[in-house]
């Protein structure tokens, strides 16, 4: 049994906990405390484990090990229903609400009623309406939630854990779907609900609005608490430094190559999102032939936009891209201009019930010597898939092995030789390594390097920054929509790199 | 084609579920013929030697299996795809209705010119018969579900509209039920053996089940439909077309059932009855299942529901016991493949449930 | 030519061949607003009806007749619930096909009604038993023709009449409704709310297998008495037109089935009256409004986003 720890004055108090996916460690020991009237930040990377620690604070995932405590006392939270009973409400990035009921219907859903089970929606509009005055959280009760506009969507959403009478708020990423005078109202409503001596845990990845709002500051970092201090002693360095690190475990192979002729070009071009705001702001972006330059950036500034963009997948509202002077949709079919390597290769990337021979000629099956006279030629197709199982190194029982039966990196190998196999001008490379164990992520860089070497044009996305600083010749920071700035691939320029990851523009250009 | 051990194993493998799946059903059949007071032994008996026990039992057998084993494949083919053509009755109507059109002309021509014609309009039938939910689905994105079921009623209303004995164009009028006239001889299916019905739609079925496997495995057209089944998000990053792809598969398979209905008139009935199809479309279905959409399977499969309805009479014979059981084995044996129970890989058809088919149609 | 007999007549079969479309099609409405699509409610209804007219067979010797008809009712549901069980079960606990599952439960209840009715009745099939009684309203069965229409009915159709009512009100006024459709349309959201979609799902599957077993009494007790194998015809099918055609709403989706009991009561009567089109046109009609509907053609349809799709709550790391 636990000792009370040292500041029971804490509203929370999540001591220890420890979750544990196999082999993954999600969250490791870790502790951390909320104080009554405070803004805590929780900052830190896609996979450093402040996911899962919100999910064991809301009740959704149970922790191997470690407590929390609510106001001094322990509390088992099993469930949502537990964590709301506690006085715990979260606003998750993925909002939680109905399209169709309207925003009160979505407030009553789930709570007891007075008259259960008949309907009364009167009252709770009422208090409903009466809090979105206190707090100055606009709403519109009486329509369907489909038809609120983002903004108004996630104020409903602080009012139904306010409804509930949360004391503690989880924000996650609330900034990230909100215009730039959104974000000062929403500050100043934050400022107003811990003013009463509510706590809020406000995730986010960006540095100006963490010193602007924030109290205090906690960073993890591959599921360890990095370090914790209050906001005003925070500095750009200092932060980065702990949400990144220094262990640049994956070494160069050779120094930094230049590029020849300009493969991509894209000029001042602005892409909306699925939300209709502007995913891509004005970005400008060259790569060349023989160079592989490496996309920096906390996940969600617009990555995936950027990869659609080039895809053909997601039009231009302004600004122009050209690959090697062709549109992207014409260039999609040709197998010999662009490969493109999927974020996600279970969906988008593998066709996992097919064999890996299916799946390496899966764009070129169509063509001599795959097709004759109207037939698919399987030898000439197992024999193909062999030679490239031989090049690429792919570990499998041969080509008639099921896609699914791989491990990770020789799936992701298979993806890369279907992409490559044709030897195209441009190459784009979103997350190739997410989920692979290093060795495979070794095989991955190698291949990237090869195909460099080849003459290729890469642009490689990626959040994991000790590969991009191993593989890339250049490295350019995506943050908001924008590329921010540029770095050249050392160790020396780390810090700027984080410190650019967060935000923070480059006062000196760089060369 | 090589024959490995590995691909032996893989089709052992495969045939595991149905199988087990099978027996399960029997067994629990067998506890419900126990408490009808039957014996169960000696109902199975009864229908094994009904199905199989004999040279006649067998023609029986190949004749129940026939329309089956082409409405097993409209399904099979459409699954693949991912697609769920559940309209193989009204496709069966259309396309008997279609061939009887040209089997009812006499024709001066030879009997296999005739029958090919015939057999071509009961193509051409069923596939016109599914081009309205086929274009809704690839083009609108509407669940072909829903409107491929209702077709099924219309077309059944639209036979029987058609051989009315008072005002039908193809009824035989004076007739004490309604039914066209006999067709023509020269459009006659012949028969495969002396003294039994067997005729050879059969062949046409198995011939078509082969081609079905050809063009599956080793047509790009076929790689392409096992693309778009197995994952529609890669296919298109892949470049396939899916409006162009869901249109002709669903042709295809309605086209297939079609043939259905036009042997079944061509073979056996030479007539165009009402209501003459005892659910064979909905056979097709379970058929399709049981076989996890294999072409091969599929022969397989219509040959097990060909026999329990061959034996069934037998055993109806010998133990008094209800010939509907028969459906009772059948839906038995498909609730135990959905449910799981039985690890089942091999196709996820068993899962996947698109009822609507996510939006976006244009590639 | 046309006299108000005639519409009487019309209207007062259309009322009757509607009213057991119309308490099946609630129980198909509800479990589509949870996401789950039931095709086997022609099976549900078969089994109903079957059961429905044993249980009155064989209790209407033994005790009132009222009570009789009134037992053969529940049990009818319970049947009908029973059937709904197992496709909760497969679809929701096993995640299973839910077009397959229905196919399957429509070809099992069709081979366990034939049987069983073999077994109980014989060759001679037809056994007449009690049913529901026709009762006129007092007053309201006195207003000229629609008296006789709306209100000289057997009491299934009066049935037919109020639960329609009864279920909308609960679809948009209880928190029961609420929590329905929430779940056909944003699992997580009810997950997070603390409530269970699987345990509305199988509520809702088991209602609609209650209801379409309702219906199929409704059938057999109401007019004709009797039961013969495979006597729903494809009415359960009809029904799934009809919540498409009624928006997914309980009251709309009653009246529409008053539409196609309308087109099939008509289409009955058409060839007496020698219009020239062929009777087999008014059959089609209520499929093809169906197809229409589904189209899109009838203005916006919007289903249950979640409809055919089964919830598996996430589990993954960061």
């Amino acid at each position: 049994m636990a000792q009370k720890p040292e500041s029971s004055r804490g509203l929370l108090h999540m001591v220890g906990i420890t979750k544990r996916y196999g082999d993954l460690v999600a969250d490791d020991r870790v502790s951390f405390m909320v104080r009554e009237g405070e803004i805590h930040a929780l900052l830190g990377e896609n996979g450093a484990g402040k996911s899962t620690l919100m999910k064991v604070l809301y009740g959704m995932v149970q922790p191997d090990e470690g407590e929390i405590w609510i106001d001094g006392t322990p509390v088992q939270i099993a469930s949502p229903h537990d964590a709301v009973r506690n006085g715990i409400g979260m606003v998750h990035q993925r909002f939680m609400l109905v399209p169709n009921l309207t925003a009160v219907e979505n407030v009553v859903l789930g709570m007891r009623q007075p008259r259960a089970p008949l309907l009364d929606l009167s009252d709770a509009r009422d208090r409903l309406m009466e809090l979105a005055a206190d707090y100055h959280l606009e709403v519109e009760p009486d329509v369907p939630v489909w038809q609120l506009s983002v903004g108004m969507q996630q104020r409903l959403e602080i009012l139904k854990a306010l409804y509930r009478g949360a004391r503690l708020l989880v924000l996650d990423e609330p900034t990230a779907v909100l215009a730039p005078s959104e974000v000062t109202h929403l500050f100043r409503v934050m400022r107003l609900l811990v003013a009463e001596g509510r706590g809020i845990i406000f995730i986010s990845h960006k540095l100006s609005e963490v010193k602007e709002v924030s109290d205090r500051i906690t960073v993890l970092r591959a599921g360890r608490v990095t370090g914790s201090i209050e906001t005003p002693e925070a500095t750009a360095a200092g932060l980065s430094e702990m949400m990144v690190g220094r262990q640049v475990s994956i070494s160069r192979v050779s120094p930094p190559s230049v590029g020849s002729t300009a493969v991509l070009e894209i000029e001042r071009v602005t892409c909306l999102g699925d939300r209709g705001t502007a995913a891509l702001r004005e970005l400008s972006l060259t790569v060349r032939s023989g160079e592989i330059v490496g996309v920096a950036g906390v996940d969600g500034n617009g990555q995936r936009e950027l990869v659609e963009l080039i895809a053909g997948l997601r039009p231009t509202a302004d600004g122009q891209i050209l690959i090697d002077g062709q549109q992207p949709r014409d260039v999609l079919q040709q197998t010999s201009m662009l490969g493109f390597i999927p974020e996600d290769r279970h969906r988008e990337g593998l066709v996992e019930d097919m064999t890996v021979a299916e799946n390496i000629v899966l764009k070129i099956h169509g063509r001599a010597p795959f097709t004759d006279r109207g037939l698919l030629r399987w030898g000439a197709i197992n024999a193909h898939a062999e030679e490239q199982i031989g090049v690429y190194g792919i570990r499998c029982s041969g080509p008639s092995a099921r896609a699914s039966a791989l491990s990770g990196g020789n799936q992701q190998k298979v993806v890369i030789a279907r992409e490559t196999q044709d030897g195209p001008r441009l190459l784009v490379a979103a997350q190739p390594t997410r989920g692979l164990d290093v060795g495979a992520v070794e095989a991955v860089l190698a291949l990237l390097r090869q195909q460099r070497d080849r003459g290729a044009a890469i642009l490689l996305i990626s959040t994991e920054l000790p590969e991009l600083l191993a593989v890339s010749d250049r490295i350019v920071v995506l943050h908001g929509g924008e590329i921010i700035g540029e770095a050249p691939p050392s160790e020396d320029h780390l810090d700027l790199i984080g410190q650019m990851m967060m935000g923070h523009r480059p006062v000196t250009a760089v060369a | 084609m090589r024959v490995s051990v590995s691909s032996i194993g893989a089709t052992v493998r495969a045939a595991a579920v149905p199988v087990f799946a099978i027996l399960a059903a029997l067994a629990v059949s067998g506890i419900l013929i126990l408490l009808a007071g039957v014996n169960p032994l000696d109902a199975y008996a009864a229908m094994v030697q009904g199905s199989v026990g004999s040279p006649s039992a067998l023609a029986v057998t190949g004749v129940r299996m026939t329309p089956i084993l082409l409405t097993g494949l409209a399904v099979a083919i459409s699954f693949r795809a991912g697609l769920f053509n559940i309209g193989g009755e009204g496709q069966l109507y259309l396309g008997a209705a279609a061939a009887s059109a040209i089997a009812l002309i006499p024709m001066d021509v030879p009997s296999a010119v005739h029958i090919v014609l015939a057999l071509g309009a009961g193509f051409v039938g069923g596939a016109a018969w599914v081009l309205v939910p086929a274009y809704l689905r690839a083009f609108r994105g509407v669940s072909e579900v829903v409107t491929t079921l209702m077709l099924n009623f219309v077309g059944i209303i639209v036979v029987s509209y058609l051989v009315d004995p008072s005002f039908g164009p193809m009824g035989e009028r004076g007739a004490s039920y309604a039914q066209s006239v006999p067709i023509q001889q020269s459009a006659r299916l012949p028969v495969l053996a002396e003294r039994t019905s067997l005729h050879a739609g059969l062949l046409l079925g198995i011939g078509l089940a082969l081609l079905l496997y050809v063009l599956i495995r080793f047509t790009p057209f076929g790689f392409r439909l096992r693309m778009l089944g197995a994952n529609p998000v890669a296919a298109r990053f892949a470049g396939v077309k899916s409006t162009r792809e869901m249109m002709m598969v669903m042709l295809l398979s309605g086209g297939i059932a079609g043939l259905a209905g036009a042997v079944e008139v061509m073979g056996l009935r030479h007539r165009l009855f009402d209501h003459f199809s005892p659910g064979y479309g909905y056979d097709g279905i379970a058929v399709a299942l049981l076989a996890a959409a294999s072409p091969i399977g599929v022969i397989a499969a219509a040959g097990f529901f060909g026999a329990l309805r061959a034996g069934s009479s037998l055993m109806q014979q010998v133990t008094r016991l209800e010939v509907s059981i028969v459906l009772i084995i059948q839906a038995l044996a498909i609730l135990f493949v959905i449910a799981g129970f039985f690890r089942s890989r091999i196709l996820r058809i068993g899962k996947r449930t698109p009822v609507q088919a996510s939006g976006g149609t244009h590639d | 030519m046309i006299d108000a007999g005639m519409l009487t007549d019309w209207g007062s079969a259309s009322i009757r061949l509607a009213a057991p479309l119309a308490i099946v099609v609630i129980g198909g409405v509800y479990a589509e607003r949870s996401g789950v699509f039931n095709i086997g409610m022609e099976g549900m209804m078969l089994v109903g009806a079957f059961t429905g007219v044993t249980t009155s067979y064989y209790l209407e010797p033994h005790m009132p007749v009222e009570l009789a008809v009134l037992a053969a009712a529940i049990a009818a549901m319970l049947a009908g619930a029973l059937a709904g069980l197992v496709h909760a079960y497969l679809t929701v606990s096993r995640g299973a096909n839910q077009i397959i599952s229905g196919v399957a439960i429509n070809l099992a209840a069709l081979g366990i009604t034939n049987t069983l009715h073999r077994a109980a009745f014989g060759q001679s099939g037809r056994q007449r038993v009690a049913g529901f009684p026709s009762i006129e309203l007092p007053l309201l069965g006195d207003i000229p023709v629609l008296g006789d229409v709306f209100f000289n009915q057997s009491l299934g159709v009066y049935l037919a009449y109020v639960l329609p009512v009864a279920a909308l009100f609960i679809m948009f006024r209880t928190t029961w409704g609420l929590s329905i459709r929430a779940a056909g349309d944003a699992p997580p959201a009810v997950d997070t709310a603390g409530l269970s979609v699987p345990r509305i799902r199988y509520a809702t599957v088991l209602f609609s297998g209650a209801m379409a077993g309702l219906g199929g009494a409704v059938l057999a007790l109401g007019a004709v008495r009797y039961f013969t194998p495979g006597m729903t015809a494809g009415r359960g099918f009809i029904a799934l037109g009809a919540i498409i055609v009624g928006r997914w709403n309980p009251l709309l989706a009653a009246a529409a089935c008053l539409l196609f009991g309308a087109a099939d009561a008509f289409q009955l009567r058409a060839q007496a009256l020698g219009l020239g089109i062929p009777h087999h046109f008014f059959m089609m009609l209520p499929y093809l409004l169906a197809i229409v509907a589904v189209a899109g053609l009838i203005g916006r349809t919007m289903p249950p986003t979640q409809l055919g799709i089964p919830y598996r709550r996430e589990e993954s790391s960061d």
